[in-house]
């Protein structure tokens, strides 16, 4: 109980401090209307490849706003030594962690409220509840994960190189799967999105209870 | 492990896989359909086998130092990682040379192929934390905690074939589909690419010892060339 109720405290100063400065949103909305523009260029687009397309330009552009995203989420906390201050508190690293964690992902689908739209309108695809779902479900998986190795490569060296080095590969099965749910829903071929989304949640389950086994070792250094 | 000990295991594991080869290149028949490019199969398939053991030395070294500081524990598992990533890139290449002539392509987007790919991409980003984050603890605790994240792609790329329909062929040898010659080639391949493995794990061991002693002696050696160099200007 004290552990939510510590991971809300921490959600919610983030969020407010996000709020305060607005630094981070309005970037990463204009990021990811940047990422379509560049889509537009790099594609020929038309109205008969672009259900092909776009969720490809979706995950790119989400993968990309996710990783800026989740990167920001120890930045300030390093610029003012404030994570050792939070964890010398009798507070649980593992809550502390969640506190951010869900901050961020919750940032992030800020953006994806921005990108989804944009995309639907520029790229005219349809806007299902299917990739809602998809791009939520994905969403928390790569949070947990994205923060745990924000959490990680805040404190070494050439961590704007790491964190993609170390992220990307484990966000692949979000995509791959993700990706598949998107493009079924999108009518770009593929079908089986009611099992994509099972296995979206089977993912979000695991990566959460390795997170939270691990996060300790990462924070409480 | 001695250092004389490990020079014999080193002649045995080579004099293995010249024994290996012997029964690659002469025991074993020839393909009838591909032709003598199918003998990369025996090497290919066992050093697969053998990166997904160095990897799960990673993730069992990563979980032990995670549970029990062991430092023995965290250097078995940065052997592995470097043992682990030769045997993938032996893997990756020696399918590549086996795919140009079979496939008419050195390289498909086959889901056995992407994720051995990220395999490798993953284990390297492992060994790269090692070298950015600082050395003794943390370093440590956080590769341990990427090896078991990580692992995570081990049976994505083992059970790629049976999940996805991919160009990669399934899996040959536990569902009868060689001839005995064959099946015996592989063990006998198989048997002395792990050695061969586990040798190099133990080698790469030693030197992590080496490296580790050498760290904690060489810590007072540049405050001494400073000041050296400060009292000869």
């Amino acid at each position: 109980m004290r552990a939510i109720a510590v991971a809300l405290a921490v959600a919610r100063k983030d969020l407010m401090s996000e709020w305060r400065t607005r630094e981070l949103v309005p970037a990463l909305a204009q990021f990811v209307v940047l990422a379509l523009v560049i889509a537009n260029f790099g594609f020929q687009f038309d109205s008969h490849n672009a259900p092909a397309i776009a969720p490809g330009v979706l995950w790119m552009a989400l993968v990309f706003a996710g990783l800026v995203a989740f990167g920001r989420a120890f930045a300030a906390e390093r610029e003012q030594s404030s994570l050792e201050a939070m964890l010398m508190t009798p507070a649980s690293p593992a809550a502390i962690f969640a506190g951010k964690a869900l901050a961020a992902a919750l940032l992030l689908v800020v953006c994806e409220a921005v990108l989804l739209p944009t995309l639907a309108l520029f790229f005219s695809v349809p806007l299902s509840v299917a990739v809602v779902s998809a791009v939520l479900l994905a969403t928390v998986g790569m949070a947990v994960l994205g923060c745990l190795f924000a959490a990680m490569v805040a404190r070494v060296r050439a961590r704007e190189l790491l964190l993609p080095v170390l992220t990307l590969p484990l966000w692949i099965p979000f995509i791959v799967v993700g990706g598949q749910a998107v493009q079924a829903a999108m009518g770009g071929g593929g079908g089986g999105a009611s099992q994509a989304t099972g296995l979206l949640i089977d993912l979000d389950i695991l990566f959460v209870v390795l997170t939270s086994l691990t996060a300790r070792f990462v924070l409480d250094d | 492990m001695t250092d004389k000990r490990l020079q014999t295991a080193a002649v045995a594991a080579v004099a293995l896989m010249l024994v290996a080869a012997g029964f690659i290149f002469l025991y074993a028949p020839t393909d009838a359909l591909q032709g003598p490019v199918q003998r990369i199969f025996y090497l290919h398939v066992s050093s697969a086998i053998a990166a997904y053991g160095c990897f799960a030395v990673v993730l069992l070294g990563g979980i032990a130092y995670l549970w029990k500081e062991n430092t023995t524990a965290d250097r078995l598992a940065r052997a592995g990682a470097v043992v682990g990533l030769v045997f993938t890139t032996v893997t990756l290449v020696m399918g590549m040379i086996w795919a140009k002539p079979i496939w008419g392509t050195y390289w498909t987007w086959d889901a056995r192929l992407t994720s051995t790919l990220v395999l490798w991409i993953i284990y390297a980003g492992y060994l790269m934390i090692r070298r950015l984050a600082e050395p003794g603890r943390q370093a440590a605790r956080f590769a341990a905690v990427v090896g078991i994240f990580g692992f995570i792609d081990v049976p994505v790329v083992h059970f790629s074939v049976t999940w996805w329909r991919t160009q990669h062929p399934g899996p040959v040898v536990i569902n009868d589909a060689l001839p005995a010659q064959m099946l015996v080639a592989f063990f006998v391949t198989m048997a002395c690419t792990l050695f061969l493995a586990a040798v190099m794990i133990a080698i790469r061991y030693r030197i992590e010892v080496l490296t580790d002693q050498a760290a904690e002696k060489v810590v007072v050696a540049p405050i001494i060339a400073s000041s050296e160099a400060g009292t000869a200007r």
